[in-house]
Order: C-alpha cells, then structure tokens, then sequence
C-alpha cells in the first residue's frame, strides 16, 4: 500500500475542508494546518537538518499550498499533496548542494524492509540519517520512514527511479556502517 | 527508547513554536489582493460551492434511496395505493412552482399524515426482517442528515429555489420510504 492510498480515509472530511478553503476560508484552512505540520515539519526537518530551515520551510508550504488550493484534486491525498509542496521548498531552500559521490550502479539487494538487526535507540538512528549525505537521507527519509513508493520518491525528488533506488542502496551501506549492523 | 525498524521512526514532529500566526498572516492579505474590491463575489462563489455540494448530497441520497425503495420496496405491486399512499407524490407535480412545493411540506394534512407514519414506525420496523430494518433506518438517518443541511442552507438563503427543490424532494423520499414501509408491513409479506 502507498501512502497516499494509506491516507485515503482521510479524503472525505479533508475534501470539505479544501473546498471551503478554495473559497477563502482561513479557519477551514487552519484545520489542515493543524491536521498536518507535524507530519510536513518533520520531513521539512529531516530533509533540511535544520530546525529554523525546517520551521520555514513549513510556512512557505503552507502558504504556497493555500496559493495552489485550486490545483489541487481531492480524489488524491492532501497529505501527498502537501508533501510534495515540502519536499520542493526542502530543497530549494538548501543552502549549497552537498558534493556526491559517485552512486553504485547495483541495485541488488534493495528491499522494501528497514528493519534493524538489533533495537537502537531512537536518537542513535537520527543521528546516522541526520550524517546521511543529502541525496541519500532524502530517499531514506521519503521511502523508509513516509512509506512512499520508489516511484512516489523518485516523483517527489525529480529523479529517476533507478537513481532513487541506487541512493536508497547507498543509504543503507552508509547506515549499516554507522550503525554497526545490518539493516534490512 | 528503542526501536526495531526505520518506519518505527515518528512521522509527525511538532513544530517548536504555532507557525500558524505567520502563516495566516501571509495568506490574508493574499486573500484580500485577490478580490480587494468584490467581498461580494467571494461570498457567491463559496456559497455556489457549497451549493453544489449540496445538490450533489441531495441528488445522491435521493438516488440511493430511489434505487433502494425500487429494488427493496415497490417488488409489492397494488400495496402502494388507498389512503397510505404517497402524499407526497400526489401533492407535488414535477414542474409546479416551487414556492407551492414548499408550501406542501407546511400542509396540515401533510403534517398530520407524516406525524402518523411515524407513530407507527416503530411497531412496523420489529416486522420486518432484521437486514431491511437497518436498511430503512440508514435511509431514513440519511434523508434526516440531508434535511438538516438543506434547512441549515435555506435558512442563510430562503430565496434559493435550488435549495428548496432538493429540499421538498428529500421530504418526498422521506414520505415514500414511510408509506412503502406501512404498506409492506400492512400486506404482511415481508420485503
């Protein structure tokens, strides 16, 4: 299951309040704020590392999503939608573009588990995400954590999807390597 | 605290501080650029909105119970006739003014018709069987929940003739799923 068909219970009330914010109803539109900064601020915060990069980038979603309302089609996901929106503003607003190294060209091997080998703190894994390189955390984080699709990552990141998969592949080696464990 | 899995991960983090004050601020005068001049025409577009949802429900639960009554109901042919049959559909002739539609819900004799359907209700509902039950009172919940938003909408916009059509039309379901109801349960055959 993607996420967005996850999140399609919510379409029915969500739809009401769309429609009435695409009317310019700021308490409608409030409510979807509430529904859904945790969500947006935590990938905005984890794609950004940074907490006052990630509190802005949450507003300008916020703002460009009230501006596009008329765009946006309730049969899909609002918290797909406002997602996508976060991503761009996520990597818009980084500073510099990290150097990359080169990506492995295998792909084997990548499955769709994330399971560790032993339980970690919580932290401990932030924080070997949060040393992740840009491109890589980026997948990870879409993928791993939000459960998008390769396709649905790849989609958000303007990638293709092979390359998703191959930062996905490299995300893990760095990952198992920091963590000290396999992972998957 | 430890976790097994990356997607054991928490998803939602709460922003530090409300960003909500800064947005809203950004987005109101936005709102106001967008129509500086005509509020009014802001208000008409989300009142057609709204009114389109309206409809939409209204046609819908209009629909639903028509295709129900149709496949559940009316398989008695000759029972829907005599003094239980439909006020409402002899009242209320497509096409007639819709003022006067209106006017047929306030009838007294209209009133006084419904109130003893409903009276009855209950003691014929326990004589049907259990599946049917649940679905005439999920048609008739439905047809309250539609009239509830209908009269809510009127009552911000009397002169609507769009409303008070879909309005009277939620009543006749309401009149149609009685009526077939007692003339079920009257016939004794089940449905």
């Amino acid at each position: 299951m993607t996420a967005a068909q996850a999140q399609s219970g919510e379409i029915d009330w969500e739809g009401g309040l769309v429609q009435r914010a695409r009317t310019g109803d700021a308490r409608a539109f409030e409510r979807i704020y509430r529904e859904h900064s945790g969500r947006v601020y935590g990938l905005c915060l984890r794609m950004t590392r940074d907490a006052q990069i990630a509190e802005d980038c949450t507003q300008e979603t916020f703002i460009n999503a009230w501006k596009a309302l008329a765009r946006f089609e309730t049969r899909s996901s609002l918290g797909t939608w406002l997602h996508r929106i976060a991503v761009n503003v996520s990597l818009a607003k980084r500073r510099k573009p990290s150097r990359e190294e080169p990506l492995p060209d295998d792909e084997e091997g990548l499955s769709a588990d994330w399971t560790l080998e032993t339980p970690v703190e919580v932290r401990e894994i932030e924080a070997a995400i949060d040393a992740l390189p840009d491109g890589a955390r980026d997948a990870l984080v879409l993928h791993a954590l939000y459960g998008y699709s390769h396709d649905e990552a790849a989609q958000m990141l303007g990638l293709a999807q092979g390359t998703c998969k191959a930062q996905l592949h490299r995300a893990r080696r760095l990952l198992r390597d920091r963590l000290g464990m396999e992972v998957g | 605290m430890k976790i097994k899995s990356l997607s054991d991960l928490p998803r939602d983090i709460a922003p530090p501080r409300d960003l909500w004050p800064q947005i809203a601020a950004q987005i109101a005068p936005s709102a106001d650029a967008a129509h500086p001049t005509d509020v009014t025409r802001s208000r008409v577009a989300g009142r057609s909105v709204r009114l389109r949802w309206l409809a939409a429900a209204a046609m819908v639960t209009c629909l639903a119970v028509g295709v129900w009554i149709d496949r559940s109901l009316l398989p008695l042919p000759g029972n829907v006739q005599g003094g239980t049959s439909s006020v409402a559909t002899r009242t209320v002739t497509p096409g007639s003014p819709t003022s006067l539609d209106v006017a047929f819900v306030s009838d007294p004799r209209y009133q006084r018709q419904r109130a003893a359907l409903l009276s009855s209700l209950q003691a014929q509902l326990s004589a049907l069987p259990p599946g049917t039950r649940t679905k005439v009172l999920a048609s008739l919940a439905t047809i309250g929940k539609a009239k509830e938003d209908l009269e809510s909408a009127l009552g911000k916009d009397p002169g609507n003739a769009l409303l008070q059509e879909l309005l009277v039309n939620t009543y006749q379901d309401e009149m149609r799923v009685l009526t077939d109801v007692h003339s079920a349960s009257n016939a004794g055959e089940g449905i």
